[in-house]
C-alpha cells in the first residue's frame, strides 16, 4: 500500500508505464475496499481507463504462465533510470503498448475476458490473495466500451511522455530495461507482492514454472580489474561519512562498558552491519591505555580471522608468545589442543587477563565446527578475555548449547557501515559470483593467448575438452531446469568432464597416443589456470575449465577458426 | 591517488596489520593518528585529570558526567557486595543440586571394578538432557575428590579431540599426566624414561604413570559421547578392555539423548564389552526455579528483578535450553546493568548525606515518576506541605530518602513473603498442577495476584478444607505468616481439635459433605432445595476458625501483594529493563543487517532533515543493492541490476557521475551480498543470481 501510494503521488507525471500500473492498482485497490484516495486525483483522465493495457495485463494475472506478448514488448519498453526502483520493483509496468498493434490487444482483451470468466466461474483460494479474481471481474465489467478504441490511448500516453522522458533523461539511454525478468512474474499480480508477508513472499518468488528473466548479460559492460576498482574507490565521496563516524563515536561510549563486562567473566560478541575491524583497533588501544594496573601493559592479542591461511595453532601459539614471553617453549606442539593445554597451564601462574580480539570469527577460514570448539575452549579458559567480531547474519547456528555455554558471550549490535575493505577481495568475490573465475588469467582474451603459444596438439586438446563440456551443458540445461537453484553445493562447481572420458577423446581424435603425453599437455593447461580438476563424490577426477559458458564458445570459435 | 590516501578512505591501516593472521597488540605512534581520533584523545586525558582512583576503575559518572567519584565508586562496592552475596547462593543451589548424582556417581567409581564387572568395563551412563553444563561440574568435583584422596583422577574428553585413534590416545594420555603433574611433569614423563622412548600414543605410558601414581581408579569421560564417530569409540574401548588388567579404567559416558539411543548406534560386540549403571541429572528447569526463588525472595534481598526481566529470563531459559550457569550470568548481568547505568543504584549502599548531597542526583529523584506520583499521592492527602519540602528543599528530600527507600524495600520483601504464603497454601489446596514460585512471582512483580484467579481459587478451597489439613497448614505458614492473629487462630484450633480429637477431622460449612439437597414434591414438580445441613456445635465452631483464617488470608494478600510500580523509588530497587537483556543474551543479528541495509537511516542519524524513505544515491552503496535485491524475484538478472543501481545514481547526481566509479561501489556491495550469504551464483542463466534469504523469514 505504502509503495502504490507514493507511486500514485509522485511519480506519475515523469513515467508512463508506471502510470498504467497504477491505474490498474488503484483500480484493483478501490475493488479491494483499499481504494488510495488520496493518490486518485493525481491521476488525470486518461490514465483511469487504461482499458486495453488492463485487458492486456489480464491474461498473465489469470493464468500466470502464458505472458509471451507481454514479455515481447516489455522488452522493448525504453529505459527509465530516473525511476529506477520503481522500475526494478515492479516489472509490470514497462508494457509498452507501441508494440502491441490494437489487433493483438483486442484479441487479448478477448481472450482476457474468457479467462476472466473463467476464473470467476472456478473461484479457488490461490486466487483470492492472487488478487486475479478482482481483476477479472473488473475486466469482465469493465472493458466492454472502450475496446474500440484501445491502441489510441495507449500510443497517446506512452509516446509523448517516452519521449519526453528520452529528452529529458539526455542521449544517455542505452540499455532496455524492459524485460525484467522476474518482472514476468511478478505481472502476474503486482499489487499482492508489496503487502505478503514474507513466507507468502518466499513461495510467491519460488512458484514452479519458467524462469523470467530478461536474457540482457554483462557481455557488453566491461568489468571491472582489481587496479581499476581501487582507482574508482578512491574517487568515490561517501555521503554519509558523518553519520558513520557519529555511529562510531556511539560505540566508542560503550568502551567502559565491554570492560566491566570482561572484569565480570563474560566475553563479547559484536555483530551488525559493517567492518568493525577498525573499531576493535580503537578498542584495543583503549584497553592499552586504561589498563586497571599502572605497572604492567595489557597483553593483547588480535586475530584477523577472514586472513585465508589463518588456523587455530597459529592463534594458540601467538597467545602463548604473549604471554609466556621468552620463555616459551621452541616447540609448541602440531595439534591446536596441545598448544591449548600449553596455554591453560602457563595461565595458572599468569595473573594479568590476556584480551583476545578476534575480527570476523564467521570467516570462512574460521567457520569450521572443530575450529569453533577449539575456540570455545579457548574462551572458556579463565584469564582469556575474548572479544569477537561476526560479519554474517546467521553467525549464531556456528554454536550449538554447549559452546554457547563455552563463550558465555554477550551480544552488542555494533553496525558500523563501513566497507570490509581487509576482509573481502571484492574484485575476486564478484567475479567468481558472475561465474568469472577465469579472470586472474585474462578470461577468453588470456586463455585465447595462451593456446596460440601452444603446440597444435595441445590446442587441438583443448578444442576437444570445450567441445565436450559445451556439449554437456547443453545436456545439463535441460535436466537441472527447476530444482538447480536449490541444489546449493553444486552452484560452486563448475561443469566438468571425467578424466577417463576426456582420455578417450583424446586418442580417438590422434591428439595425444599415451596417458603420459596427456598429462604433459594437461600439466601446460593447469600451470596456466585454464583448466580446473577436483575429485567427484566416487574419487573420480573432474576436469573443467573457469571460463563463463560464452567465452567457453568464444574460445572454441577461435580455435576452430584459427 | 596516493596509497595513504586510499587506505584512509577504505579504513585500512597503513602498517598492513590487516593482512596479519595474528599478532600481538603494539599501540600505534601516537603522532600520526592523533588527528583519527579526537573523541578519544580527550577521554583520556578527562579521567586522567580527575584523581587515580577514578581512573582505575571501571564505572562511568553518570548524570552527564557530573556524579562525584564517591558515588561511583560506591555503586561498584555495592553491586560487588549484593551480587557475590547472590552468587554464594546459586553457587549452594549447585551443589546442592549436584549432591545427590555426584555421591551415587562416586560410589560407583568406587566400588566397581572390572571384577565386580564380569571382566567388563565399568561404564556410567550420565544422561543430562539439556543441562549440559551440569556435567562439567560434575566432573570437575568428581576429579577433585579422587586427587584428594588419591585415587585416581578423571580425564575428560570431547568429541573434537577425538579425531583419530592415535591422537586420542595422545590426547588421554597427556591429559592423564597433566592433570595431576602439570604440563612440565608431562614432558618430563615422556623424557625422563628407562628404555627406549615411546611414542605418545603408548599406552604402556600410561601403564607406567598408574603404577608410579598408585592409581586405582582412572576415569576416562566423554561429554559429548554421541558426537563421537561410533567406529573410533569402538575401537576404543576394545583397546580399552584388553588393557583394563594394567589399567584401572572407569568410563563414564554423557549422553544427551538417551542411553537407547546411544546403545543403537554402537555394535553389540561393542556394547558387550561395557557394564555398568545409569545416572540421571536433574533437568535444569527446577534447578533454575530454585535459583530464582531464593534470589527474589531471600529476606536480606535488596535488589529486586521486575515482570520484564523475570519473563525475559524464563523465556530464554526454556527457548534455548539454558543452563542454570547462564540463567545465573543473565542474572549477573541485570545486576550489572542496574549498577552501571543506573545512578539511584547508589542509593542502595545506605550512603551518608555527603554522598546524596548532590544536586544532580537530588534532581533525578524528583524527576521519577514514581515520585510525582508519591507527591500527587500527598497532595490528595493534603500534606501539601511535605510536597513542597521534597519540592524544594535538598536536605529535607535527602533526609527522607532512605527512608522511604528502606520502607518500600520492605514492603517488596513483604510481597515476596505474602508469594510464599500462596505458594504455600496453594500446596494444600492445589490438587493436580502445582503452581511454581516463579509463575506466582511473575504476576505479583505485575501486580496482578492478589485479583488473579489463583489466589480466588486458593481462597475458596482453603474455606473447605478439613481440620487436619489445616492445621497442617497453618503449622507451615508459621514462620511465614507473621501476624498474632495467625498464632491466635493456630491456638484456637489446637484447643478445639483436643476437645474432639477422636470424632475424626472436623468439616466446615462451606464442605460439601456438609450441605444437604432436599428433594420435595409440590404440585407434582420436583423441587431441589439446599440447605445447610445442622452442624455439630465443633464444626460451627471449627467454620468459625476457618472463616477467620480466610479472612487473614484476604486482608494479608491484599495488603501485601501490592503493584511494586506504585512504589516510590522502585527504580532503585526494581530492576525492570526488559531491553540490554534481551538484545545481549538473545541477539538477532540477522534482524539487524537486513534493517540496516533496508533503512539505513535507522542507524545514520542524519544530520541532514531530509527525509528519505526511498532509495536514494545518498545511502550506502550496499543499502541500495540489497533494496533492490529486495525487490527482485528468486532469480536475479545481473544486468538488470546493475542497471538499476545505475540508475539511482544517475537521477540524483545532475552533472553526471563517473559510471566506473558506481560500477567499484556496485561491485563492493555485492561481494557483500555475497559475503552475507543471501545471493548465489545461479547457472540457470548466464548472468543471473539466485535469491537465497528472504527478509523476515
Amino acid at each position: 500500500m505504502k509503495r502504490k501510494l507514493s507511486d500514485a503521488g509522485d511519480q506519475s507525471p515523469v513515467s508512463t508505464p508506471k502510470r498504467r500500473r497504477t491505474a490498474l492498482e488503484q483500480s484493483n485497490g478501490a475493488l479491494n475496499g483499499l481504494a488510495p484516495n488520496a493518490a486518485l486525483p493525481n491521476d488525470d483522465a486518461s490514465y483511469e481507463r487504461p482499458p486495453s493495457e488492463q485487458g492486456q495485463s489480464t491474461p498473465k494475472k489469470v493464468n500466470g504462465v502464458s505472458a509471451t506478448p507481454l514479455q515481447q514488448s516489455g522488452l522493448k519498453t525504453p529505459t527509465q533510470k530516473s525511476k529506477a526502483r520503481g522500475l526494478f520493483a515492479t516489472p509490470t509496468k514497462p508494457k509498452s503498448a507501441v508494440a502491441a498493434t490494437p489487433s493483438r490487444v483486442k484479441n487479448a482483451d478477448r481472450s482476457a475476458r474468457k479467462k476472466s470468466a473463467r476464473v470467476l466461474f472456478e473461484q479457488d483460494e490461490d486466487a483470492a490473495w492472487d488478487g486475479s479474481e478482482r481483476l477479472a471481474e473488473e475486466i469482465l465489467h469493465g472493458d466492454e466500451p472502450d475496446t474500440e478504441k484501445a491502441g489510441q490511448p495507449l500510443a497517446e500516453s506512452i509516446e509523448p511522455e517516452g519521449a519526453e522522458e528520452a529528452s529529458e533523461k539526455g542521449v544517455k539511454q542505452p540499455k532496455r530495461r524492459a524485460g525484467r525478468p522476474k518482472g514476468a512474474r511478478n505481472k502476474r499480480s503486482p499489487t499482492p507482492e508489496g503487502e505478503l508477508p514474507a513466507h507468502e513472499r518466499y513461495f510467491f518468488q519460488n512458484r514452479a514454472g519458467p524462469v523470467r528473466t530478461s536474457n540482457a548479460t554483462l557481455s557488453k559492460v566491461p568489468l571491472l580489474t582489481h587496479e581499476e576498482y581501487f582507482e574508482k574507490l578512491g574517487q568515490y565521496e561517501d555521503p554519509c561519512k558523518e553519520e558513520k563516524e557519529y555511529l562510531q563515536s556511539l560505540h566508542h561510549r560503550s568502551f567502559p562498558q565491554w570492560a566491566f563486562e570482561f572484569d565480570e567473566g563474560f566475553n563479547i560478541c559484536l555483530f551488525g552491519y559493517g567492518s568493525k575491524r577498525k573499531l576493535m583497533d580503537e578498542f584495543a588501544e583503549w584497553i592499552y591505555n586504561h589498563g586497571l594496573s599502572a605497572t604492567t601493559t595489557p597483553t593483547i592479542v588480535m586475530v584477523n580471522g577472514y586472513t585465508p591461511g589463518i588456523s587455530i595453532r597459529s592463534i594458540f601459539a601467538t597467545i602463548v608468545t604473549a604471554v609466556m614471553g621468552d620463555d616459551a617453549p621452541s616447540k609448541l606442539g602440531a595439534q591446536p589442543a596441545e598448544v591449548l593445554e600449553l596455554l591453560q597451564s602457563a595461565l595458572k601462574s599468569h595473573e594479568e587477563p590476556v584480551t583476545v580480539l578476534i575480527n570476523s570469527i564467521d570467516a570462512p577460514p574460521l567457520r569450521r565446527a572443530a575450529n569453533q570448539a577449539l575456540l570455545a575452549r579457548l574462551a572458556a579458559t579463565p584469564l582469556i578475555r575474548l572479544l569477537v567480531t561476526a560479519d554474517t547474519p546467521n553467525f549464531p547456528v556456528m554454536w550449538d548449547i554447549s559452546l554457547r555455554d563455552q563463550l558465555n558471550f554477550v551480544f552488542h549490535d555494533c553496525t558500523t557501515f563501513l566497507p570490509f575493505s581487509a576482509e573481502a577481495d571484492v574484485v575476486e568475490e564478484v567475479n567468481t559470483l558472475l561465474g568469472r573465475k577465469g579472470r586472474r588469467i585474462g578470461g577468453k582474451d588470456g586463455v585465447g593467448f595462451v593456446l596460440k603459444s601452444l603446440p597444435e596438439n595441445a590446442r587441438n586438446l583443448y578444442r576437444v575438452l570445450l567441445t565436450e563440456l559445451i556439449t554437456l551443458l547443453d545436456d545439463g540445461h535441460q535436466s537441472d531446469d527447476e530444482g538447480e537453484a536449490e541444489v546449493g553445493g553444486k552452484d560452486g562447481d563448475e561443469t566438468g568432464i571425467e578424466f577417463r572420458l576426456l582420455y578417450q577423446k583424446a586418442t580417438e581424435e590422434f591428439v595425444a597416443s599415451s596417458e603420459m603425453m596427456f598429462r604433459t599437455l594437461l600439466k601446460e593447461f593447469h600451470d596456466h589456470q585454464m583448466i580446473t580438476s577436483r575429485m567427484d563424490a566416487s574419487g573420480m577426477e573432474i576436469l573443467g575449465v573457469p571460463l563463463s559458458r560464452d567465452e567457453m564458445e568464444g574460445v572454441l570459435e577461435d580455435l576452430v577458426l584459427g | 591517488m596516493d596509497i595513504d590516501g586510499l587506505n584512509d578512505a577504505l579504513g585500512l591501516s597503513n602498517d598492513k596489520s590487516q593482512n596479519l593472521g595474528t599478532y600481538i597488540y603494539q599501540p600505534p605512534k601516537h603522532g600520526k593518528s592523533a588527528g583519527e581520533r579526537p573523541s578519544k584523545r580527550r577521554k583520556v586525558s578527562s579521567t586522567a585529570g580527575k584523581d587515580e582512583q577514578a581512573d582505575r576503575q571501571r564505572f562511568v559518572p553518570l548524570l552527564n558526567g557530573d556524579e562525584n567519584a564517591e558515588s561511583v565508586q560506591l555503586r561498584y562496592d555495592t553491586y560487588q557486595e549484593l551480587w557475590s552475596n547472590q552468587e554464594n547462593k546459586i553457587q549452594d543451589i549447585l551443589e546442592d543440586v549436584d549432591a545427590g548424582v555426584l555421591t551415587d556417581v562416586l560410589s560407583f567409581v568406587r566400588d566397581t571394578s572390572p571384577q565386580t564387572c564380569d571382566g567388563c568395563i565399568p561404564t556410567a551412563l550420565v544422561t543430562v538432557g539439556s543441562n549440559v553444563s551440569s556435567l562439567s561440574r560434575l566432573l570437575s568435583r568428581l576429579n577433585g575428590q579422587l586427587i584428594s584422596t588419591e585415587e585416581g583422577s578423571v580425564v575428560v574428553l570431547e568429541s573434537g579431540d577425538a579425531p583419530n585413534l592415535k591422537t586420542t590416545l595422545k590426547n588421554i594420555i597427556r591429559a592423564t599426566v597433566t592433570n595431576t603433574d602439570g604440563n612440565d611433569g608431562y614432558q618430563k614423563f615422556l623424557t625422563d624414561r628407562a628404555g627406549p622412548r615411546l611414542l605418545g600414543y603408548d599406552l604402556d605410558l600410561l601403564h607406567d604413570y598408574v603404577q608410579r601414581k598408585g592409581t586405582k581408579k582412572l576415569v576416562l569421560a566423554l561429554r559429548d559421547s554421541e558426537a563421537f564417530d561410533p567406529g573410533l569409540l569402538t575401537d576404543l574401548l576394545s583397546l580399552f578392555k584388553s588393557w583394563l588388567d594394567r589399567i584401572p579404567f572407569t568410563v563414564l559416558l554423557g549422553i544427551s539423548t538417551s542411553v537407547e539411543l546411544f546403545e543403537g548406534r554402537l555394535p553389540r560386540s561393542c556394547v558387550a564389552l561395557l557394564r555398568g549403571k545409569h545416572f540421571e541429572v536433574q533437568e535444569a528447569g527446577n534447578c533454575v526455579d530454585r535459583i530464582y526463588e531464593s534470589l527474589q525472595t531471600d529476606p536480606n534481598t535488596n535488589l529486586w528483578l521486575g515482570r520484564n526481566v523475570t519473563s525475559t529470563l524464563f523465556e530464554n531459559t526454556s527457548d534455548y535450553f539454558q543452563s542454570p550457569e547462564a540463567f545465573s550470568r543473565m542474572v549477573k548481568y541485570a545486576y550489572m546493568s542496574h549498577f552501571f547505568a543506573n545512578p539511584l543504584g547508589v542509593l542502595l549502599a545506605n550512603p551518608d548525606s555527603t554522598i546524596l548531597a548532590q544536586t544532580k542526583l537530588c534532581e533525578t529523584v524528583r524527576n521519577l515518576p514514581s515520585f510525582r506520583m508519591f507527591c500527587e499521592d500527598l497532595v490528595e492527602e493534603g500534606s501539601i506541605k511535605q510536597v513542597r519540602d521534597m519540592l524544594e528543599d535538598d536536605e529535607y528530600l535527602i533526609q527522607e530518602t532512605p527512608k522511604y527507600l528502606d520502607a518500600n524495600q520492605q514492603r517488596m520483601r513483604n510481597m515476596f513473603q505474602a508469594v510464599h504464603v500462596v505458594h504455600t497454601c496453594l500446596q494444600y489446596t492445589q490438587s493436580a498442577k502445582k503452581t511454581n514460585v516463579s509463575d506466582l512471582s511473575v504476576r505479583a512483580l505485575s501486580g496482578e495476584l492478589s485479583e488473579s484467579t489463583i489466589v480466588e481459587e486458593m481462597v475458596a478451597m482453603a474455606k473447605t478444607l478439613d481440620s487436619d489439613k489445616l492445621d497442617k497448614l497453618l503449622g507451615r505458614l508459621r514462620g511465614i505468616l507473621i501476624s498474632p492473629e495467625a498464632d491466635v487462630i493456630q491456638e484456637d484450633l489446637r484447643t478445639l481439635l483436643e476437645t474432639c480429637s477422636e470424632s475424626g477431622p472436623l468439616r466446615s460449612g462451606y464442605n460439601i459433605n456438609s450441605t444437604v439437597t432436599k428433594t420435595t414434591v409440590v404440585q407434582q414438580r420436583i423441587r431441589l432445595s439446599k440447605g445447610q445441613a445442622d452442624l455439630s456445635e465443633q464444626a460451627v465452631e471449627y467454620t468459625n476458625i476457618v472463616d477467620r483464617l480466610v479472612a487473614l488470608l484476604q486482608v494479608h494478600l491484599t495488603e501485601t501483594l501490592i503493584n511494586p510500580q506504585d512504589l516510590f523509588l522502585h527504580e532503585a530497587f526494581l530492576f525492570d529493563l526488559r531491553n540490554p537483556l534481551k538484545e545481549t543474551f538473545a541477539p538477532r543479528p540477522r534482524f539487524a543487517i537486513e534493517r540496516a541495509l533496508a533503512t539505513p537511516f535507522d542507524y545514520l542519524l542524519s544530520s541532514s532533515d531530509v527525509t528519505m524513505t526511498k532509495v536514494s544515491a545518498k545511502q550506502p552503496a550496499t543499502a541500495i543493492l540489497y533494496q533492490l535485491y529486495l525487490d527482485s524475484g528468486a532469480l536475479v538478472n545481473v544486468h538488470d541490476l546493475w542497471q538499476a543501481f545505475y540508475g539511482v545514481f544517475e537521477t540524483e547526481e545532475a552533472d553526471g557521475c563517473d559510471d566506473r566509479v558506481v560500477m567499484s561501489l556496485f561491485y563492493g556491495a555485492l561481494s557483500e551480498l555475497k559475503a552475507f550469504g543471501v545471493i548465489k551464483n545461479s547457472r540457470k542463466k548466464t548472468d543471473h543470481l539466485a535469491k537465497s534469504a528472504w527478509m523476515g523469514l
